[in-house]
Order: structure tokens, then C-alpha cells, then sequence
């Protein structure tokens, strides 16, 4: 362990508009969109900029699994948890997980196969992902600080176990802004059964500018896409022409006002802002009308499949959003836990793993790969890094028919966006207990992320209360093993 | 130590060596790089004397006298590549080797030149924030002001006008913009004190302590809910932001507000408002799942840690601008604060937990010994109603089959007297039969059937009967149904009464089960016609168990008799429930709540089947007594259900015995080191920095860091608060990182007016609000913001220097509360629980969906809304409001769409309009009237010509609805000038 501790400060005064690279050039090549004006310009934090370092990707679409993915049952191939199975996981009897002690050992509740040129092993559980294994790089050592949900479902989008921090949306928007001025640049999109554990505070700005937070696209067909993009139903009238009017006299007040004010760049920054709302109305729906899809696009996500469709509907409204300049997206599979009926609403399988992950894995299954397909066949994959994490993993040793959080080992795996496909990063132990080899953490795969956008995770900062902070705190390695 | 390898020298002659003509360059050259000013590689500093003989992280680097036990000289003549120094580049020569070996030997004699002494000195410690505050003589803020300006050839922009001046003041003040009555007066108003009188109106106006509050809050990171996973409510939380108005209002000296907010409990525990203000400790996030719900102790120590984090480093940032937090897992890298110091500021908090507490003991007593009279005689009174009306059947005595502490085992119907825990792989809503053993006769076989609900209504209950009206249920259970207290119960007590005292009985229902008793068999074996189901209802979980809901509900035949959902471990009831001559079944359903069966103890103290009285058996005296005793039993009960709940708040919990504190290292919970004792840091040496031994009793020690705190000559107290108090007033501090008055934060801009104000804070005995008056009264505070001046803007762009006022954008808060206050809609209701303008759902996590707020009750400032953690208000947060996970000293400003969306299409705004709309109408009679006043009203002016024209187009063609919509939306509406 590196035993320097690197938190670097800036000894200078934090200015309202503190959006400048520390080290990486400032603003510099700027590519400002000719609808906006040079005032907004000047003060607007969205503006796209150029990335400081060579980037493969343009656009990130992560799926996150919350309540903790069992990758003994998945993705890490483990044939000796098969062999003690049932055979006891802690002798001593001295171990304390989560919720439990540990029961025996549990072999996957899958068969493990080998896939694609790669030959990598993948569970039965995901037999249509097996499929695009040779596009996908695992990182299968991956750890939590945090064995509860809410702490390890923050570390893994901000960094940090406490709430408060931006997530990897916001810092991955404050760095590189913005490429379509129709369009919000970082959108989340949750689980139609409701919102992950912690809330919309995941995909929060933190202390960063309001305006790098997520913002939440509804998935419902039948709701508009962003909250207040319309007046509601009760004032129904307020459509049309009657806008146009009504926004035509306040921007004349406004520019009247704004005259009498003038240097005052804010100002011109509100009108525009007004402006970029209307067309907000004209592009928003656009994204969510999926009529023009074609029926094989249609089947290929399973939109209509009453379990799968949800999610179906996500993965592809992800692929719209970033086909429409859309910089980071993220898609939740699984929602909060609830005093669960039959199916527990997410991933957290203590009760009944064959149950729960037999439910989320087809749902996952479907989504993700025929994501990862429609991206390769459009030619969108290069640029669009593909990212599938969970906050934690499950235990090797049983919980009943379930089994137990485990932050001491998980996988994610990432794929398109200069991703060296069919490759793997770390390992468990022989149980897939514990990271063994390379251990890493989110840091690690937050700045591989970075990478591929062209930031360089070391520089991307913001200065808060005293610190200059950073998405992968004082840690973070690009995992170079499974770049292209 | 790796094998070094001694260059033989012996032979060399010894020479006489002269340190600054020989070594001194040598290490300059080659060692200063990483073991000096900037960087101290293994702590170890080779560039001044004191550090060079104090050595480094593994001990001395130089032994005078003997280079071989000199690890300076083993590092540079190691043969082993990584440790050999210098790390990068050729070995030193044999020569330089020679030399440095020879100087050691010879003593390693070091003369101390300029160089060596003034790296001695810690220029961290004169950093300009620990000084002492210097009394500025002679001076006042405009003085200063324009002295600064004056070296750089500039001076004040002009006053603004009357009109800018009362909306800025307003605003600046109470958070409310004037009402045109109000603008009118002060723009009439010819006395020359005109503007001082507004002042002290505002400054007496109750809205200033609402507006100023805001901010306190924002530094202490106040919210009503706990955050993280599980963001359960805080319904006490409220009481701590009524004491902060109130303070603000009562302009309370800040010495005093500070020190009743740290140790508030200490100093004066019987004054309610005192107890109250520690919920300042409290205010931010609480992980329940990692303090509470968690087996692993690991997870807790983890979760404490960040707990006790928190509040040290909320204490110390809001007070004294110091940011210790970054002292937590290693030396502050910028100021001069030790991990081991950070870590003494954790002792004094190691005893302080967050969690409800009364505010006022006395009173709490008072009721809680009212409580236990009542109950007492009720059961006085109960005892001879039955003693008269004859004792019936005992219900727990049924279950057990005349067996204490026997059950019924939901799963197979056995009756058992070992203890049971956790039944999730129940099968649900399922009759199960009793296994009665043999002993027990047939005539007392009377319960029929036990279940366990899953809320999937209709509920099996008895063969062929099923009821409606379940709660909906987790379907897991616990133990078993009892004759006694359950598994696990830690309270047997309901309402003072202890029912596993032998006079009287217990039947355990743990959520979730059912059980139905057999009416027609009771009535055939005990021969009772009439009866009535008597029993009192509480919780077996004890006061310290995690909050738990429960519902209980009782059924005779399939008609709802009695149900009480939600019930907390707070709760109780009696029950006397009248079951007709002609009913079969009574079925008692415990159920969780909806937040799963944790704690979810259900049990019945007295459960009985009592007969309604024959009254052919009772003399006439006896009866007139019955009567008696049963109106007297419902007034008793009465007056129970009546006593008020002894007010609460939630705030500082306190531990008599604080666990000893030791650093961690590198913030490790699990890797602790030396053990440390209350205290602070001792880079402001104002005071004693050592509190005393972990003998001392938790309070003391708080009440000593509060001490220390506002010690008179606390340099960074008094600086730090006149800095926010001019932050708010001007949109940026002296000082522009008003949380960081560290090495890492901004120089002041005016550090003597920084100075004379702290000094005034103190001559006008910390009044905030003769602190307010003279900054706003100030020809600073009043200048226009709209002044051009190219030279001005080339020089000093960022207006450090203070040539015109900042124009201001409203927060969040002030644009919710102007656009209600212009509508004529604002509730000015003050103080109390928070209006919830949510649907609440109880849950694991619980649910908050909000609504839009249509109802006085919820229309009222936004400093009383009811803050969730973890579900921002949407509208909220896209006017920048921030996440109260973060300290916030200054707020973050953004521009966007959303924001306009919102404003423009957000139903509160749109019914906000409305209601403006209606307003004006009421008010005026013409269109052109109307139009005025609708200006007038938001932004406090006359149209002008060009505007009203083109208002009057705008009204005639969609309303004055649309004028009202977009003059709430307009810059004007939201910014100061």
C-alpha cells in the first residue's frame, strides 16, 4: 500500500463559477452549440467540452443491479464452492455476516459454462449475455467498504459510503458537459417497480452544481418524460400558441431587465435557459415515442413480455438517449426492498436465491444483451462504454436457500467504449469468498471509466469545505488489463 | 535493515570537514527534493537542523558520532536498489560518501545558519486566522471599505434607491419581499431615519429568526428523516429548528447559542429550551440499518465511526471554520492538527447518541406518575368489577392448556414450552389444528385454530368462516402463540401494570398469527351466556429496541370488532369488547405493520372472557356498586387516553460511561491505535486543549469543548460567524470559503474589518442583531449593484473589494416563500411539527411521494416544511436547495432548463398564479389596475409604459392568470439587485 496520502488542495478562493480543470486546460476547445448564446456561454457549465485526454468512448450506459448480484451464481466460475458443497463454510463458527452466520457451502444453483472464442465461463443463469461474452471484460475482484445496502449502493456511485457525494453521472458531466443542448446529459432511468435503495440521492449532484445532477426520466409510456415538462393535467389549457405568447412577454421583460443590467451574464443565462426548456418539450417526447422502432427492435428488447418489457423498455430508451447525444445514462434493474410478497423487487436474495435471481437474471438477461447487440449492430458500441455493476456480492456459504451480503468480493464487467472484450481482470479465492488477485474497488473501475471518456481521474476535482475533491477519493488505478 | 554494504574507508585519511561548505550542498542537492519544504518523504526533513536530528517515521536518521548506526549513512551506501538513496539517478561518490561519513563521525556538527532557524518556526501556526483579533481603533465599516478601495483608485458605487433598497432588505432579512403598501411608505417617508426605522421593523419582525434560521440550518445539515437505507421519520426533530428561530428572534448572545447547542443538557437541564438545542449534535444523517438492524459488529463500529465523524466535524466546521475532518486518517496534510488531536474531539462525543429524549424531565415525570395512578386504580377498580361480576376465563391459560409459559406452535399445532425464534418458511393464511396432549381435558380444549395471515384477505379464520380486513403482512412470524411472555419479550409491563406479576396473566402474540377460540364450547364448559373479551394491549419490545409498528385486531365471527393499526411500542390499549349470546368464534390477529416483524412483541395482559352479570345474582347494593365501578373505569380510562405525551425531541442520548476512544489508523475502525482523551487541537492556543482524563463524565466534557469554543479569546469563533453574517448580507464573505478558515481556505479580502467586527461582536456582548444593523445600515450594504465600471470590472471582476452590492438570486426558500407571500396565500403559522406536504407510506424503506401542497396547512414557509433525506423535494432541489447529507455554508447557484420548466409549469406555481389572479381581481376594477398592481405586487414597481401595453395584450387574450405566471417567472421576480 501507497502510504502517502494524495489529498491535494487548491490554496485559492472558490469563484461562483467554479468549473475550471485543475490542471487540464481549463475550458479550452469548447464546442458551444450556435443556439446558444455567448453570454450563456460564458456562465453555462454544460457547455460540451473537449476531453483532456484521448477518449474511446462518448457516452456511458451503466446498469446497476441493486440489493447485491450473486456472483458465484454467475459470472465467477468457482468448481471448488461445487465440490464442498454443503460441507461447512466456517468451522469455528466465529463469522458474522450481515444478517446471518454462515450456513455450509453452496455451489451455484447454475451450471457454469464455457462461452464464445474467449472460452469464459458464464452460469446458466445468463444464457443470452453468454452470447456477447467475447464483447465483455469482467473485473471479478471487485469489493464494497460497506456490507449494507444503502453505504455500498453510495460507494459504488460516488465513492464515498456517506450520502452528500456526486455520483459518477454528475463528475462525468461537470467534466465533460454536455453534447446535446435538447437534451439533459446525464439521465437516469429507474426500475419501474420504484427507486433503488437511498433514493434519487444516487444519482445526486452532491456539492457539485445542482445542474450535474441525473435527472429521471420516467419509463411509464404514459407520463411525460420529465417532471414539469408540461403543465399538468389540471391546467390543460396551457398548450400551443398560449405558451408562445406568454413566453415571448417574459423573455421582453427579461431582456428589458437584462439591459438595464448589463455585464450581468446570469441574466442572458435565465433567458437562454428558458429557450433550451422549449425545445426540452419538442425532444424530450421524441426519446420516449418509441413507434418508430422497428418490430424486430420491439422483440429483440421483449417490450412486451409483462416481467421482461420494463426493463426492455429501459435498455433501449438508453440506447435512444445516447443515439441523441446523451453523455452518461444510468439504468436501474431492481428497485428498494419492501416487506417482500412473492419476489423480492430486487436483487437481494436472502430468503430464496433460485427464486429471486431465476426472476432478475431473465430480466437482466434479456435487457442487457439485446442492448449490447442493437449497440455492436448500429456501430454504437465503440463509442458507448457499457458498465453492469451491483453494490456487492453474495456469500458462498448459505443463508436458508439464500445467502447473505458479501462486500468482500463481487463482479461488474464492462463492455464497448475501447473495452477489450472477452478478458478478465482479478479473481476470488476458491470460494469466491474474497477478492484474491488485484483486488480493486469502484475507485478502480470509476477511473478506468474516466479513461475511456478522456479524463484523467487524478485531475477531475471540485474544491468542497476545505478539500479538493474527487470521484475516486485519495484511491483509484485505470485497470489497464482490459483496455483495448 | 537490508544488508548495507560498509565501504571500507579506514584507510582514508581524515579530513576535516566543513558542514557548510560540504554537506550541507551535498544534501541540498541531493535529498532536499524529497525530504524537504515541500515534501517529507518518510517524515523525514533533511533542509533545517531540528528536523534533520528529529529523524523521521522509523526514528533518527543520524546517530552523531557513529555513521554505521546512522540509518542516513546505511541508505546512501546500501547495496539494495530499492533502498538505497537517492532513489533515482547515480549512488553518491565514493568521495561524497566519504564525507558525509566523516562528518558524522566527527560529531555531525551542524551550525545553525538563518535558513535552519526560520524553518524552525511553523509558519502554519501564524497563519492569520489564529491570531489574536486585533482591535482596529477608530474605524467602521465604511472606513475600511473605502480605504481598500482607495489604494486601488476606486470608490463606492452610489447609493441604490429607496424601491431596490426595501425589496433587497426585506429579502435579506425576513425572506419575504415588502408589500407595495410597505414599498410605498418607505419611498414616501421623509424622515431622514426612514431607512433605520425599516431596519428595526425588520429586525423585530419574527420572519427575520425564519429567514435567519435557514441558514444555521444549512451549516448543521437539519432534516426530519434519518437518511440512508432505511430514512425513517424524526417527528421530534422540529422542536430543535423552533429553538434556533426562537434564539434568532430573542437575538439570544451567539456565545450562549453555541454553548446551549453543544452541552445545552449540561449547563441547564432544567430549562426545556437548553435540552432542546442539542438536537443541534443530532441534526444530521443516522444509518439505522448499520447502527441498529445489523449482527455484525464490525458494521456497527464502521457505522459509528462515520456517526461520530459527522458530529465532530459539524461542530467544529460551523463554529470555528476549521475543516479536522481531514485529520481523520492521517496529520492534516495544510493545518497544523494531529490525527491524534482530531481523535481527542471524538471523546468528547464518544458518550453522545442521537435519538428521541423529553425536553423537560420534570414534566415527563409528572405524567409518567400520573400515568401509573390512573392505571392503577383502573386496575383497582377492574379487579372488583371482576370480583363482583365473577373472574370468567383467562385466555392465556386456554393456550398454554393450564401450563405457564406454554404455547402453541404455529407451524404444527404442538403445544411447546421451549422457546421458538424466526418462522419464515411458513405456509400462510392456513388453518392449523391444535395437538392437545392428553393431559389436557376435552372441555378445555376450546381453541379452535391458529394461522398465520399473509394479509392476502380474505383471512381463513375458522372452517368454513373467513374475514376481511387484514393488514397486509410480511407472512413471517416468531415463537409461538404463549401462555406468558414470548421469546425474546423485554417488557411484560402495559401502562405501569406489570402483568407477569402472579395475580396476572399473559398471552404472547407475536406478529404475525391468528388464533381463533371455539364460543359455543367456552359457553358449554364454563356455562356463560353473555360475555364481554377484556384485556389490556401492548408491546413486549423494550424502549431500546428499534421503532416498530404493529397492528391488532379482533374479530367475533366474521365482524371486525376492534383494530389498531400502526400501533408503536409506545402504545397501549384496553379492550372490553361485548361478544353476543349467539357468537361461535373470537379471533385475536396480531400483525406487523407493514415494516416487517422485527420487535413486533405483541402481547395481551389479562385476557379474559367475563361474563355479563346475571343480574338476578347481585343484591341491589351489589349492583348499584358495579355501576359504580364500571362508570368509574371508563372516566379512569378516559383520562388515561387523555394525559398529554410528554414532549420530546430528538437530540443528544447520553452514554454515563463513554467507551475509551483511540486513534485509528488511516480512519480504520478496525486498526486501532493509542488510546486518547478529551480534548481539541492545539492550533488555536487560546485555551487549555486538554480537557481532562476518560474518568471525566460524558457531559463535562462537551460542556468543556463548548467552553473552549467560546473562550473570549478563541481567535477563529468570533471571525468565522461575522463572516457568514456578511456573506448572507452581501452574496460572498471577507473570507469566501466561509467553512475554511484553514491554510486551505481564502485570505480575507479586509482583514482588518474582518477584525473590527469580531472585536464589535464581542463590545456589543454577541449580539447578532446589532451585528445585522450595522453591516446593513452600513454605505457599503446600500451601494446600487447595477453601477458599470470598466475599470472597476477589468481590476477586481469578482467585486472582492466591495465597489458596488452583489446582485442576488433567491434561494429556494425565498422563492417558494415569495411567490405564496405575493399570492396572499402564505399560512403565517409559526413553529410546530413540520407540514408534510407527502404521502407517507410505512415501509422497510419507507415511501414519500409528494403532493402538490393545496392546503393552508401546507402552504406555510419553507423553513417549517418537513425535510426527507433521502426523496428531495423535486421542486426543491432543482431551485438548487441542497442535499442536507452536506454542510452547506454557501449555497450553489445553477441556471437551467429544468429550472424553468419548473418554475413556468410546476402545479404550485400554477395554482400559485391562480391564486394571485383571484387576488388581484378582488383587489382592483379595471384591467389597467390590475395589471399595476400585479407589478407592484411581485416586483414592487409601476409598469412602465411598454410594459403595460404589453401586459394589457397579453391579459386580453389569455387572463390575468398568464400575467401572473410569468411575472413570478421573470429574472426581476427571482433576483436582487
Amino acid at each position: 500500500m501507497n502510504s502517502a496520502f494524495p489529498c491535494r488542495r487548491r490554496k485559492q478562493s472558490v469563484s461562483r463559477r467554479d468549473f475550471l480543470w485543475e490542471l487540464g486546460g481549463g475550458l479550452g476547445g469548447v464546442a458551444l452549440s450556435t443556439m446558444l448564446s455567448e453570454a450563456q456561454a460564458a456562465t453555462n457549465p454544460l457547455s460540451a467540452k473537449r476531453p483532456p485526454l484521448p477518449a474511446k468512448a462518448r457516452a456511458v450506459i451503466q446498469i446497476f443491479c441493486p440489493g447485491g448480484l450473486s456472483h458465484v451464481d454467475s459470472w465467477d466460475y468457482k468448481p471448488e464452492l461445487a465440490k464442498r458443497s454443503g460441507k461447512p463454510f466456517d468451522p469455528d463458527g466465529k463469522m458474522q455476516f450481515f444478517a446471518s452466520k454462515p450456513g455450509n457451502c453452496q455451489g451455484s444453483y447454475w451450471p457454469f459454462r464455457q462461452h464464445g472464442q474467449c472460452g469464459r465461463w458464464i452460469s446458466d443463469l445468463f444464457p443470452q449475455l453468454a452470447t456477447c461474452v467475447d464483447d465483455m471484460a469482467f473485473i471479478h475482484s471487485m469489493q464494497s467498504k460497506s456490507a449494507l445496502h444503502g453505504p455500498a449502493m453510495f460507494m459504488a456511485n460516488t465513492g464515498f459510503i456517506l450520502p452528500g457525494f456526486p455520483s459518477m453521472g454528475a463528475w462525468v458531466t461537470y467534466g465533460l458537459g454536455s453534447e446535446s443542448e435538447n437534451l439533459p446529459a446525464f439521465v437516469v432511468l429507474p426500475d419501474s417497480r420504484g427507486l433503488p435503495p437511498g433514493g434519487v440521492i444516487n444519482w445526486g449532484a452532491g456539492f457539485l452544481p445542482a445542474v450535474h445532477q441525473g435527472t429521471t426520466l420516467q419509463t411509464d409510456a404514459e407520463q411525460p418524460p420529465i417532471a414539469d415538462l408540461f403543465p399538468p393535467k389540471s391546467f390543460a389549457q396551457l398548450r400551443g400558441d398560449t405558451e408562445q405568447t406568454s413566453r415571448e412577454f417574459l423573455q421582453s421583460l427579461n431582456r428589458t431587465h437584462a439591459t438595464e443590467r448589463a455585464g450581468n451574464t446570469e441574466l442572458e443565462a435565465r433567458i437562454a435557459a428558458y429557450e433550451l426548456a422549449a425545445r426540452l418539450q419538442l425532444s424530450a417526447p421524441e426519446v420516449t415515442d418509441l413507434r418508430g422502432e422497428t418490430d424486430v427492435t420491439k422483440q429483440l428488447y421483449q417490450l412486451d413480455h409483462e416481467d421482461i418489457g420494463p426493463f426492455g423498455r429501459q435498455c433501449l430508451l438508453a440506447r435512444r438517449l445516447v443515439e441523441r447525444g446523451v453523455r452518461f445514462v444510468q439504468i436501474y434493474c431492481g428497485a428498494e426492498n419492501t416487506t417482500a410478497k412473492k419476489i423480492r423487487p430486487n436483487w437481494d436474495s436472502h430468503e430464496d436465491l433460485v427464486r429471486d435471481h431465476g426472476y432478475w437474471g431473465q430480466v437482466l438477461d434479456t435487457g442487457a444483451a439485446a442492448l449490447l447487440r442493437d449497440l455492436k449492430s448500429r456501430g454504437m458500441l465503440d463509442s458507448t462504454l457499457v458498465i453492469c455493476t451491483s453494490e456487492f456480492g453474495r456469500q458462498p456459504a448459505a443463508q436458508g436457500k439464500g445467502r447473505d451480503h458479501n462486500p468482500g468480493a463481487f463482479t461488474a464487467w464492462m463492455a464497448g467504449g475501447g473495452v477489450q472484450g472477452g478478458t478478465a481482470y482479478g479473481s476470488t479465492d476458491d470460494l469466491g469468498s474474497k477478492a484474491a488477485e488485484n483486488p480493486a474497488y469502484c475507485y478502480d473501475l470509476h477511473a478506468t471509466a474516466l479513461h475511456q471518456l478522456g479524463i484523467d481521474h487524478e485531475k477531475l476535482s471540485f474544491y468542497h469545505n476545505g478539500i479538493q475533491r474527487r470521484l475516486t477519493d485519495v484511491h483509484g488505478h485505470v485497470i489497464k488489463d482490459i483496455i483495448a | 535493515m537490508k544488508p548495507t554494504l560498509f565501504i571500507l574507508l579506514a584507510a582514508a585519511p581524515a579530513l576535516a570537514v566543513d558542514f557548510d561548505q560540504d554537506i550541507r550542498p551535498l544534501l541540498q542537492q541531493h535529498c532536499v527534493e524529497c525530504h524537504g519544504e515541500k515534501k517529507q518523504k518518510g517524515e523525514l526533513r533533511l533542509d533545517a537542523k531540528i528536523f534533520a536530528f528529529k529523524g523521521g517515521h522509523d526514528g533518527l536518521a543520524i546517530v552523531a558520532g557513529d555513521a554505521a548506526k546512522s540509518p542516513l549513512f546505511q541508505r546512501i551506501t546500501s547495496t539494495d536498489d530499492d533502498e538505497r538513496m537517492p532513489p533515482k539517478g547515480e549512488p553518491l561518490s565514493l568521495a561524497q560518501v566519504a564525507l558525509i561519513k566523516t562528518w558524522i563521525q566527527e560529531g555531525a556538527v551542524w551550525p545553525e545558519n538563518v535558513a535552519d532557524k526560520a524553518a524552525a518556526v511553523d509558519k502554519r501556526l501564524q497563519h492569520w486566522s489564529v491570531q489574536p483579533v486585533r482591535v482596529v481603533k477608530d474605524a467602521s465599516i465604511d472606513s475600511l471599505i473605502t480605504a481598500k478601495l482607495a489604494e486601488n483608485n476606486l470608490v463606492m458605487s452610489p447609493a441604490a434607491d429607496r424601491r431596490t433598497l426595501i425589496r433587497r432588505l426585506s429579502f435579506d432579512l425576513a425572506g419575504l419581499p415588502p408589500t407595495p403598501e410597505r414599498v410605498e411608505q418607505f419611498v414616501k417617508d421623509t424622515d431622514t431615519k426612514a431607512y433605520e426605522k425599516l431596519v428595526d421593523e425588520l429586525l423585530h419582525s419574527t420572519h427575520y429568526g425564519e429567514r435567519w434560521a435557514r441558514h444555521w440550518l444549512d451549516i448543521a445539515h437539519y432534516a426530519d428523516t434519518h437518511g440512508f437505507e432505511r430514512d425513517q421519520l424524526r417527528p421530534n426533530a422540529w422542536r430543535y429548528r423552533d429553538y434556533v428561530i426562537k434564539s434568532l428572534n430573542a437575538d439570544k448572545p451567539y456565545d450562549q447559542f453555541i454553548r446551549e447547542q453543544i452541552a445545552g443538557d449540561v449547563i441547564a437541564p432544567n430549562d426545556p429550551q437548553a435540552v432542546i438545542a442539542t438536537g443541534f449534535l443530532a441534526a444530521g444523517p443516522w444509518d439505522f440499518v448499520g447502527q441498529v438492524e445489523t449482527k455484525s459488529d464490525m458494521l456497527r463500529r464502521a457505522a459509528r465511526a462515520g456517526d461520530l465523524d459527522d458530529m465532530v466535524t459539524q461542530v467544529i466546521t460551523s463554529t470555528m471554520g476549521v475543516t479536522v475532518n481531514c485529520a481523520r486518517c492521517h496529520d492534516h496534510k495544510l493545518d497544523p492538527i494531529k490525527q491524534e488531536e482530531y481523535y481527542r474531539l471524538w471523546a468528547v462525543f464518544a458518550g453522545v447518541k442521537r435519538g428521541d429524549r423529553e425536553v423537560d424531565s420534570a414534566e415527563a415525570k409528572r405524567i409518567a406518575s400520573e400515568k401509573t395512578r390512573l392505571t392503577q386504580e383502573l386496575a383497582v377498580a377492574r379487579a372488583q368489577i371482576s370480583k363482583l361480576a365473577g373472574d370468567g376465563l383467562n385466555l392465556a391459560d386456554i393456550v398454554g392448556g393450564g401450563v405457564k409459559g406454554r404455547g402453541i406452535d404455529l407451524r404444527t399445532g404442538n403445544l411447546t414450552t421451549g422457546k421458538l425464534g424466526y418462522h419464515r418458511d411458513i405456509q400462510t393464511n392456513r388453518l392449523q389444528r391444535i395437538e392437545w396432549p392428553a393431559e389436557v381435558k376435552d372441555a378445555d380444549r376450546t381453541v379452535s385454530w391458529v394461522f398465520v395471515p399473509d394479509g392476502k384477505n380474505p383471512v381463513p379464520v375458522a372452517a368454513k368462516q373467513e374475514v376481511k380486513g387484514v393488514p397486509a403482512t410480511s407472512g413471517h412470524t416468531w415463537d409461538a402463540i404463549r401462555n406468558g411472555p414470548l421469546n425474546a419479550q423485554r417488557n411484560t409491563k402495559i401502562g405501569g401494570v406489570d402483568y407477569a406479576e402472579k395475580e396476572h396473566s399473559i398471552l404472547g402474540l407475536h406478529a404475525n398469527s391468528g388464533i381463533t377460540f371455539d364460543l359455543e364450547k367456552i359457553r358449554q364448559s364454563s356455562g356463560l351466556g353473555m360475555i364481554h373479551f377484556t384485556a389490556a394491549l401492548g408491546f413486549g419490545a423494550d424502549a431500546s429496541a428499534a421503532a416498530s409498528r404493529a397492528d391488532f385486531t379482533v374479530y367475533v365471527d366474521n365482524e371486525l370488532k376492534f383494530q389498531k393499526l400502526k400501533m408503536r411500542k409506545d402504545e397501549f390499549a384496553h379492550l372490553d369488547i361485548a361478544i353476543p349470546a349467539k357468537a361461535k368464534t373470537l379471533t385475536l390477529i396480531a400483525t406487523d405493520g407493514g415494516d416487517g416483524i422485527s420487535s413486533d412483541l405483541l402481547f395481551l395482559g389479562d385476557a379474559r372472557l367475563v361474563p355479563e352479570v346475571e343480574h338476578s345474582r347481585l343484591s341491589a347494593v351489589e349492583q348499584g356498586q358495579l355501576q359504580q365501578l364500571r362508570a368509574q373505569a371508563v372516566k379512569l380510562e378516559a383520562s388515561l387516553k387523555a394525559l398529554p405525551e410528554p414532549a420530546k425531541v430528538y437530540a443528544v442520548v447520553s452514554d454515563a460511561k463513554p467507551p475509551v476512544i483511540q486513534v485509528q489508523r488511516r480512519g480504520n475502525p478496525e486498526d486501532p491505535q493509542q488510546e486518547v482523551q478529551p480534548g481539541a487541537f492545539a492550533w488555536a492556543r487560546h485555551a487549555r486543549m486538554d480537557f481532562g482524563t476518560n474518568a471525566m463524565p460524558e457531559g463535562q466534557r462537551r460542556r468543556m469543548l463548548a467552553e473552549w469554543i467560546t473562550h473570549l479569546d478563541n481567535p477563529l469563533t468570533r471571525r468565522v460567524l461575522v463572516n457568514r453574517l456578511w456573506h448572507h448580507h452581501f452574496g460572498q464573505g471577507i473570507v469566501t470559503t466561509p467553512s475554511d478558515f484553514g491554510l486551505g481556505g481564502d485570505k480575507p479580502s479586509h482583514p482588518e474589518l474582518l477584525d473590527w467586527l469580531a472585536d464589535e461582536l464581542l463590545r456589543s456582548g454577541w449580539s447578532l442583531k446589532h451585528m445585522h444593523k450595522l453591516i446593513v445600515m452600513s454605505a457599503a450594504y446600500r451601494q446600487q449593484s447595477t453601477s458599470h465600471n470598466d475599470t472597476a470590472s477589468r481590476l477586481d471582476a469578482q467585486n472582492r473589494l466591495l465597489w458596488r452590492q452583489n446582485p442576488r438570486r433567491l434561494d429556494a426558500e425565498s422563492v417558494h416563500d415569495a411567490v405564496l407571500s405575493v399570492a396572499g396565500t402564505l399560512n403565517p403559522a409559526m413553529g410546530g411539527p413540520g407540514y408534510r406536504d407527502f404521502n407517507f407510506t410505512e415501509a422497510y424503506a419507507p415511501i414519500y411521494d409528494y403532493i402538490t401542497p393545496d392546503k393552508p396547512e401546507l402552504l406555510r414557509r419553507s423553513i417549517y416544511r418537513f425535510v426527507v433525506r433521502t426523496t428531495p423535494h423535486q421542486f426543491m432541489s432543482t431551485l438548487d436547495c441542497p442535499d442536507p447529507a452536506n454542510f452547506t455554508p454557501a449555497r450553489a447557484q445553477t441556471t437551467t432548463a429544468l429550472q424553468a420548466l419548473t418554475l413556468s409549469n410546476n402545479e404550485f406555481m400554477l395554482q400559485q398564479a391562480k391564486s394571485l389572479a383571484t387576488r388581484i381581481e378582488n383587489e382592483t376594477d379595471s384591467r389597467t389596475a390590475a395589471i399595476r398592481r400585479a407589478f407592484l405586487l411581485c416586483l414592487q414597481r409601476e409598469p412602465k409604459a411598454e410594459e403595460q401595453s404589453a401586459a394589457t395584450h397579453l391579459v386580453a387574450e389569455q387572463g390575468l392568470f398568464a400575467l401572473c405566471r410569468m411575472l413570478i417567472n421573470t429574472n426581476e421576480f427571482v433576483y436582487l439587485d
